[in-house]
């Protein structure tokens, strides 16, 4: 078993026009081990992706208090590309589009940048495992020729980071928002990608602005986060008391003073019609 | 008339430059050449400034060493020709070809076996003797290079390669010339490859001229890695006839300073010119290629596509040059050049120059200068690659859009290898 713990982590951003920094993340407490799924949900702009990126270590977000580990070693001073062959994948909300690098030419870099040098993986069994998985995700193989993200649809860069997923098979993986953009049937696809992964060397966390991802992947815990820290931890249950009270209810009934956005106070966790898939 | 203050012609350079039994006529040429070259400027190139680069400090007593390295030897299998400084290891061609008139050998057989031949296209068409001082000195020099002839309605398959090595292994001097002639509807593809051997600082000079008579077609690759310590200047120019087309596909992949002048003249109606360059260039080293195609015959089309990447403390100048001249109606001109900075000390510059004299034209440019995308490298990293290997990646990826068009898959792959290799070595010493 692995363990991945967050430990009271402060998070700044600096804003490139004020030169000034803002603390995003105020606190943030979590521990994840390898075969539980873990669910965070959270009104836009609460720290989310701030969260999901600082574990990552994406370089524009900076730790000024607490700890990120992976079995007892802080992973702070670890590069991104080091993390991510310590067994970390982040799917991301926003994947980048490079031209000229083929989606399949990528996936297989990313094996074998875990692999040594005289162990790459064969031709063979890279696209045999290509194949299996495609399939499980309704892609086509043409898809995986095609130039990395390049002109890729929403919902079909959504598919490709759970098809990268798959073919890369971390130990942590942390889905951010990895349901919105996505019609239910797509929705369903992805859901089974990430089920398919289910095994006591895997730990999710997904990231989800909506109570309807968990209704295709269970949760074992739900954590809400508003303003930059954890508010509430529970069972898959929390997730559909907040789909009754909404996040201003939560917020009211906490006694939290957590700014939120319009669509979050009326919202109904039910949201559906954003998908373009 | 500016002059630079690195010429020292000795005429003694002028003797020992003359091949064994050379015949009058080209020792005619070399003489008128030499007379101009003092009085002729040197070439100007856009934003390009090479004047103080030791382009014509030859070797006065430049020697000929005829040991031919192993690992030389070893690729000769591979080629069709083969030469180590002024010396040819080998020159081949299939007997079919020969049966059907392919003219094939290194300029000091043909200056006297094909005279007329070679006589007829060698400095008259494509390259003129005394448009600039760098001209005037290759004719007048030459030393090495090929004559290729592909008689009319021959159509040649397989690509016919040449492996021309600059000999650096002591003062030696490299002045090459290669004539490549496609007579009425043939076809050939050629690739050339510049490669150089030993430490000693020398200069070298290549310039190839390629002559494509009417409805033929000439395919032209070109892979050039001379060393760090060679001053280089290239020049590369298609003289294209009624219905001809010739494809550039060339790789600047030199290590030391370079200056490379690539043109095509679209003389005849209905002549196509498609110029593809990639260049990289790393260290300290300089490399500018000013790539021009002029439009003269009416529905000529030339198309320019550049792609360079600059690591470390490098800098690359690519000029495009489109020129249409009056009376050239309906014809086409686009260019597109696109630098790609690794590193925050290197010095890009991607300049279109569009100089138009016709209205009846579709004429188009692009050019940018840039760096690599931090978040496609650190989404590419996010996967596990090291950042080395992400940066290869993205280049590899820039570059694509040259490297796919190449119609030969062993050129292809080639070029990919030595482009990899040249970006590890930039990248060891980031
Ligand atoms: N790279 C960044 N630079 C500046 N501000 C950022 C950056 N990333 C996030 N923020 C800010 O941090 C806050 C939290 O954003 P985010 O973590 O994306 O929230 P969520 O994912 O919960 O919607 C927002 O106010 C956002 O504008
Ligand atoms: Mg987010």
């Amino acid at each position: 078993m692995s363990t991945l713990k967050v430990t009271d982590l402060h998070v700044s951003v600096t804003d490139e026009e004020e030169k000034t920094e803002r603390e995003i993340l105020k606190g943030v407490d979590l521990t994840i081990n390898t075969g539980e799924t873990h669910a965070i949900m959270g009104p836009n702009g609460t720290g989310k992706s701030t969260l999901s990126e600082t574990i990552m270590g994406n370089p524009n977000y900076i730790v000024t208090q607490g700890d990120v580990t992976i079995d007892g070693e802080s992973i702070l001073g670890k590069p991104v590309d080091e993390r991510a062959r310590l067994g970390l994948f982040l799917a991301m909300q926003y994947p980048a589009e490079i031209k000229g690098i083929t989606n399949a030419e990528f996936m297989r870099a990313a094996i074998n940048s875990r692999r040594a040098d005289d162990d790459q993986i064969s031709i063979r069994s890279f696209l045999k495992e290509l194949d299996k998985n495609i399939k499980t995700l309704n892609m086509t193989e043409e898809m995986t020729e095609r130039y990395l993200n390049e002109g890729f649809s929403g919902g079909e860069k959504k598919r490709n980071e759970i098809l990268q997923l798959m073919m890369i098979k971390p130990k942590f993986a942390i889905l951010d928002e990895i349901d919105s953009g996505l019609d239910i049937d797509a929705l369903q696809v992805v859901a089974q990608g990430v089920n398919e992964m289910a095994s006591p060397d895997f730990g999710t966390l997904m990231i989800t602005h909506y109570q309807r991802l968990l209704n295709y992947i269970h949760p074992d815990q739900v954590h809400v986060m508003m303003d930059g820290r954890i508010v509430k931890t529970g069972d898959a249950s929390l997730a559909e008391e907040l789909e009754e009270k909404g996040y201003a209810g939560l917020r009211d009934e906490l006694g939290i003073d957590a700014n939120l956005v319009d669509d979050d106070v009326d919202q109904t966790a039910d949201a559906t019609g954003n998908g373009d898939d | 008339m500016p002059k630079s203050a690195v010429l020292a012609l000795d005429p003694v350079l002028l003797s020992a430059a003359k091949f064994d039994d050379e015949p009058q006529w080209l020792t005619d040429l070399r003489q008128s050449s030499w007379d101009k070259a003092k009085e002729l400027a040197l070439p100007e190139f856009a934003k390009i400034n090479y004047r103080h680069w030791p382009l014509l400090e030859f070797a006065q007593d430049g020697q000929t060493n005829t040991n031919i390295p192993d690992d030389i030897q070893a690729e000769t299998e591979s080629y069709n020709f083969v030469s180590v400084g002024k010396t040819t290891v080998k020159s081949a061609i299939p007997d079919d070809l020969v049966k059907q008139g392919v003219v094939f050998c290194d300029l000091q057989t043909a200056a006297k076996k094909h005279a007329e031949l070679l006589s007829k296209y060698l400095f008259t068409k494509a390259i003129k003797p005394d448009e600039d001082r760098l001209t005037a000195v290759n004719a007048s020099l030459m030393d090495s290079g090929v004559f290729l002839y592909v008689p009319h309605d021959v159509s040649i398959k397989e690509p016919i390669s040449l492996l021309q090595v600059q000999d650096s292994r002591q003062k030696t001097n490299f002045v090459n010339h290669n004539v490549i002639v496609t007579d009425d509807n043939s076809s050939v593809q050629v690739l050339q490859r510049t490669e150089t051997i030993g430490d000693a600082e020398n200069p070298a000079s290549v310039a190839v001229e390629v002559i494509s008579g009417p409805g033929s077609h000439i395919k032209f690759s070109s892979l050039d890695s001379l060393s760090e310590k060679t001053n280089a200047y290239f020049n590369r120019r298609g003289h294209l006839e009624k219905d001809s087309e010739i494809d550039w596909t060339m790789g600047v992949l030199n290590d030391g300073n370079t200056i490379a002048d690539f043109d095509s003249d679209l003389k005849g109606t209905g002549s196509h010119a498609e110029v593809q360059t990639v260049a990289i260039s790393t260290g300290k080293q300089t490399q500018g290629i000013d790539t021009s195609v002029t439009n003269y015959g009416k529905h000529s089309e030339g198309n320019i596509l550049q792609r360079g990447v600059l690591l470390e403390k490098s800098a690359l100048v690519f000029n495009g040059v489109g020129k249409i001249i009056h009376g050239a109606h309906g014809s086409k001109a686009q260019q597109e050049n696109r630098i790609l900075m690794l590193s925050p000390e290197a010095r890009g510059d991607a300049n279109p120059i569009l100089l138009i004299d016709e209205n009846d034209v579709i004429a188009g440019h692009a050019a940018s200068v840039g760096r690599v995308d931090q978040k496609q490298l650190y989404y590419l990293m996010s996967r596990g690659l090291t950042k080395e290997v992400a940066q290869r990646l993205v280049i590899l990826g820039f570059l694509g859009v040259v490297l796919t068009e190449i119609p030969i898959a062993a050129v292809r792959n080639q070029m990919i290898a030595m482009i990899e290799r040249k970006l590890i070595n930039g990248q060891r010493t980031e």
